[in-house]
């Protein structure tokens, strides 16, 4: 299903040229909070679950980047925020298979290069190309076509809301899942045995303009990061921890909070790479206990009950503390 | 009520009935109605698809019976039993509801705040199913119970089965009362009210959206069982923070730079009662502020002061 509907007069006032599309709120510049925008331009009424974290980041990147976006979603919850005959979207909207949308934005976006090539498209009228997967697309099937996207240069924005899992599907296990976690294909008493993977590291090793981590429950380092990342063309990659109570276990309420600790754990580092470097955000000065952030989550329980479990939340602490250690030499 | 069905048509099986069972939802991840469906007979069962004369609807969460989406009263007649489970009495029910059908309570849990954490309540309708149509013994219901949920271990099985067992206690007086109505026959079928459409080309018939935003249309706040509700007084006008934070952006802020929360898409995930700096935002039982709303001449005390609409 493609969506591609008119502009709404004077929500946004944006100017294009090839390639590049700022909107003239990119002179904002978040600084505050009360920086946030006011009003939400992505639609209500989706069928994402209530709390859901990847909504979260979702709907105040769109703020940001504005409706002269055409949206290309692989298979995955955020596929059903466009069921005919709803969509929360403003500008265009299409659906890809799981392992394609980085394809499906190469065909987007030389259609509205040849476009505007033949001056059919005003450089008014075109707009920036946003793919959008879950992190099974991201982290597993969706990597090679991302890789070749990225070997191209495409001119295009990726967002992985990562939610650690096939939550569609009822979060059996990803690439993105976390050690230990309990998943619908990871019920042993331990959870998921492997290691979450470093897709920040792999996307950052081909060079892309820009690729940065972000969080719904960080809005304010979230909105100046596509703020950035709107003067710049080329490959800029996003991947936002999307905590999610359904497939997480944890009361919808506790999303942000969640979220937040993660951060404040040091379990999500914020960060962006471009130019050959890596820049940390925001550094937690004093992190806490990772225990903090992993006993609001069902998925984690056996760490804790009946007996807790010592090695295992020591081995998941050792890890974050040796990843800070690295970054703070 | 996946589940319960599932315990409903094992313990027919086990009785040596032919069974359906099947559950039914839509694209939502979570938070809409969803509908079972059991079919049981002694002869083979050549009926596909939803039921749509039912012997027997039992309602898990009785703010569903008003929603037309939910589609309760589909196909209920005379010959049907309607059991609900609900805090209200029956006679209040048939006042409301104005049917022909047999209604029956499953008294609901007083302690219950939130709907959403109706504790066991597939495994107390799977009992009730069992005890009026009468042909389910407690032993033959206890062994589906405890095949169907033996995966969630043997301490969630008993507690389930405690509970489940005090319905067999309360719907004992209504034994048998559903009776089983012939299967519709093949001749009987009516073709669905369908209207056929011209072949048009894929520029028209594709489906594409053209206006924008149209989810708006969708009210999630259906979904709610627990509302957010702002206490002007206490509430400080930092906007930023639930309008932010708010997954859904739900929670509009007015020209006096108040929020003014959305309750026609607001799903109840309660993250602004939870990151409130002044915690002015506080969660009542969804029932509840329908209930006020109804017995108010004015609901419009939700409303943010200085705004009109
Ligand atoms: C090639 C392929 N395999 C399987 C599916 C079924 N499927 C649909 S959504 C989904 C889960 C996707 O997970 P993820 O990318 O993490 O997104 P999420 O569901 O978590 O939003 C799966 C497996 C599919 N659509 N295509
Ligand atoms: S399953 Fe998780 S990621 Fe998917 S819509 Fe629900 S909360 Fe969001």
């Amino acid at each position: 299903m493609l969506t591609f509907s008119r502009q709404e007069p004077g929500r946004r006032k944006q100017t294009g040229n090839e390639g590049i599309i700022m909107t003239s709120e990119s002179i904002v510049h978040f600084h505050r909070m009360k920086d946030m925008p006011s009003s939400h331009l992505l639609g209500t009424g989706t069928p994402m679950c209530a709390g859901c974290g990847g909504l979260e980041t979702l709907h105040n990147m769109y703020d940001i980047l504005g409706e002269k976006t055409v949206f290309v979603n692989a298979a995955g919850c955020m596929t059903l925020l466009s069921v005919y005959p709803f969509t929360p979207f403003r500008g265009g909207w299409l659906y890809t298979a799981m392992a394609s949308a980085p394809a499906g934005a190469q065909g987007v976006r030389d259609a509205m290069d040849i476009l505007l090539q033949k001056k059919k498209l005003s450089t008014e009228d075109n707009m920036e190309v946003v793919v959008i997967t879950g992190d099974g697309s991201a982290y597993g099937m969706g990597l090679s076509a991302t890789s070749a996207a990225m070997d191209r240069n495409l001119n295009f924005i990726y967002l992985c809301y990562d939610n650690e899992g096939y939550g569609n599907t009822g979060q059996q296990y990803s690439a993105a899942t976390p050690h230990a976690a309990i998943t619908s294909t990871s019920k042993g008493s331990h959870g998921y045995p492997g290691f979450k993977k470093d897709l920040f590291s792999i996307w950052a090793a081909h060079r892309p303009a820009y690729v940065a981590t972000i969080i719904g429950a960080e809005p304010l380092d979230l909105a100046k990061k596509i703020e950035k990342l709107q003067t710049m063309t080329g490959p800029r990659m996003l991947i936002s921890l999307a905590p999610c109570p359904t497939g997480w276990d944890y009361d919808p309420k506790l999303s942000v909070e969640i979220g937040r600790l993660a951060v404040q754990t040091g379990i999500w580092p914020l960060k962006e790479y471009s130019d050959g470097k890596i820049k940390h955000t925001k550094i937690p000065k004093q992190r806490k206990p990772v225990e903090d952030y992993l006993k609001l989550q069902g998925r984690f329980k056996h760490l804790f009950e009946p007996q807790r479990d010592e090695a295992g939340i020591a081995e998941i602490q050792a890890r974050i503390d040796a990843y800070w250690t690295r970054v703070m030499a | 009520m996946k589940t319960a069905s599932r315990i409903v048509g094992t313990a027919f099986f086990m009785t040596g009935y032919e069974v359906q069972d099947a559950p039914r939802y839509g694209a939502e991840r979570r938070g809409a109605p969803i509908f079972a469906y059991v079919r049981a007979d002694k002869s083979p069962v050549n009926e596909r698809g939803i039921i749509r004369q039912p012997d027997l609807v039992v309602v898990a969460d009785d703010t569903l019976v008003g929603m037309p989406a939910a589609g309760v009263m589909q196909g209920i007649d005379e010959h049907t039993v309607l059991l609900i489970n609900s805090h209200e009495n029956a006679d209040t029910w048939r006042q409301r509801l104005n049917t022909a059908a047999t209604i029956l309570i499953l008294p609901a849990r007083e302690d219950i705040k939130d709907r959403a954490e109706l504790p066991y309540i597939g495994s107390r309708c799977a009992a009730a199913c069992a005890v009026l149509t009468n042909v389910i013994s407690r032993d033959v219901f206890t062994s589906a119970l405890a095949e169907e949920l033996e995966q969630l271990g043997e301490k969630i099985v008993k507690q389930n089965l405690d509970t489940a067992l005090t319905s067999f206690e309360l719907m004992s007086p209504y034994a048998g009362i559903v009776k089983q109505s012939g299967l519709p026959s093949a001749a009987d079928y009516q073709q669905p009210g369908w209207i056929n459409l011209p072949f048009d080309d894929a520029a028209i018939s594709a489906p594409a959206i053209h206006a924008s935003a149209t989810s708006v249309k969708v009210r999630t706040g259906l979904w709610r069982t627990m509302r957010p509700v702002i206490n002007y007084e206490k509430c400080s006008g930092c906007w930023w923070v639930c309008s932010t934070y708010c997954p859904d952006g739900a929670i509009n802020v007015t020209e006096a730079g108040l929020p003014d929360i959305d309750y026609e898409h607001c799903k109840g995930c309660l993250v602004c009662v939870a990151q409130c700096p002044p915690q002015a935002i506080e969660a009542i039982p969804e029932h509840l502020a329908k209930e006020q709303e109804m017995s108010a001449a004015d609901p419009s005390g939700i409303k943010p002061p200085g705004d009109s609409a």
